[in-house]
């Protein structure tokens, strides 16, 4: 640090030395223990509080006992939402495939196979 | 080993230790609150809750003064904020009534110096502040404002040319 910079440092600090004198340290930090611990009963008693809350609901719920309702199944409601297709559906004519309407013509067999014809 | 007057949840800060530290952070959040005591108190006890709750946690990356500086100046930074948003929605709702703001008042000190540091632009006011009147390093400083130490620097330089200068003009004024 120069001279210029000395100087001036010292002249700051006569100028700060009228800040008011601090109030006493065990009066400041007594008071902070004190919010502190004002502040960590209060988050126990929150977290305590939610914490009954939660188990009254989830006491409620188990010890209420669900009725078992009888339930009915229309069987026409069913059958209009569901329908069934069968596999070989395909070989109807709508389908526009080649199908056989009469029996195919097999011509004779000419051919012997151990003395006999196929 | 922990100290006997270590705090629990900041086992590297004793409460002999911030006692020490004590009046020169009274300083600081004075500073920090136009020169409020009673909202200076207010910021020390708060700065002091956070070291009791482990809220801000010392891990000896600094001194302990330069972290309790740092504090009390979040801190006043924070109310500085909530403050200033307060005073917008007033300002909202009362356009026509002007707003007081009662706690912007002139430092108590009466020295010319002391107008010239304060009439600075902020940043430059806190790293003077810092370093002619705290005893911090620049780098110190630069950690105490949230900056980097090149950007501390910057800020110092600037404000000691900004001092000299107003101070020979002021010289040259007297003399004519």
């Amino acid at each position: 640090m120069n001279d210029e910079e000395q100087q001036l440092r010292q002249a700051l600090k006569r100028a700060t030395e009228t800040d008011p004198a601090p109030p006493a340290f065990a009066a400041v930090w007594s008071r902070a223990e004190a919010d502190y611990a004002r502040s960590k009963r209060r988050y126990t008693w929150i977290a305590t509080a939610a914490a009954i809350v939660a188990v009254v609901v989830v006491g409620l719920k188990v010890s209420t006992p669900v009725p078992d309702e009888p339930s009915y199944i229309e069987m026409a409601e069913l059958l209009d939402t569901t329908s069934w297709t069968a596999p070989s559906d395909v070989l109807m004519p709508e389908y526009q495939f080649d199908i056989y309407e009469d029996l195919p013509a097999v011509p004779r067999s000419t051919k012997p196979v151990e003395g006999a014809l196929l | 080993m922990r100290d006997g007057d270590a705090l629990e949840n900041n086992p590297e800060v004793t409460r002999s230790a911030l006692e020490a530290i004590h009046s020169q952070v009274f300083g600081w959040a004075l500073s920090r609150c136009f020169y409020d005591q009673a909202v200076a108190e207010d910021l020390m006890q708060t700065a002091y809750v956070e070291l009791l709750s482990g809220k801000a946690r010392f891990d000896n990356k600094s001194s302990l003064k330069t972290f309790v500086f740092g504090v009390v100046q979040n801190l006043a930074r924070s109310r500085y904020r909530r403050r200033a948003s307060r005073l917008r929605l007033v300002k909202q709702y009362h356009a026509t009534t002007p707003v007081e703001t009662a706690e912007l008042e002139e430092p108590t000190s009466d020295s010319a110096l002391w107008q010239l540091v304060q009439a600075l632009p902020s940043r430059q006011r806190d790293i003077v502040e810092l370093v002619f009147c705290r005893d911090f390093t620049v780098a110190e400083a630069s950690a105490v404002m949230g900056v980097t130490t090149g950007t501390g620097r910057v800020h110092y330089d600037r404000a000691k040319k900004a001092l000299r200068k107003q101070i020979e003009q002021d010289d040259t004024g007297n003399e004519l």
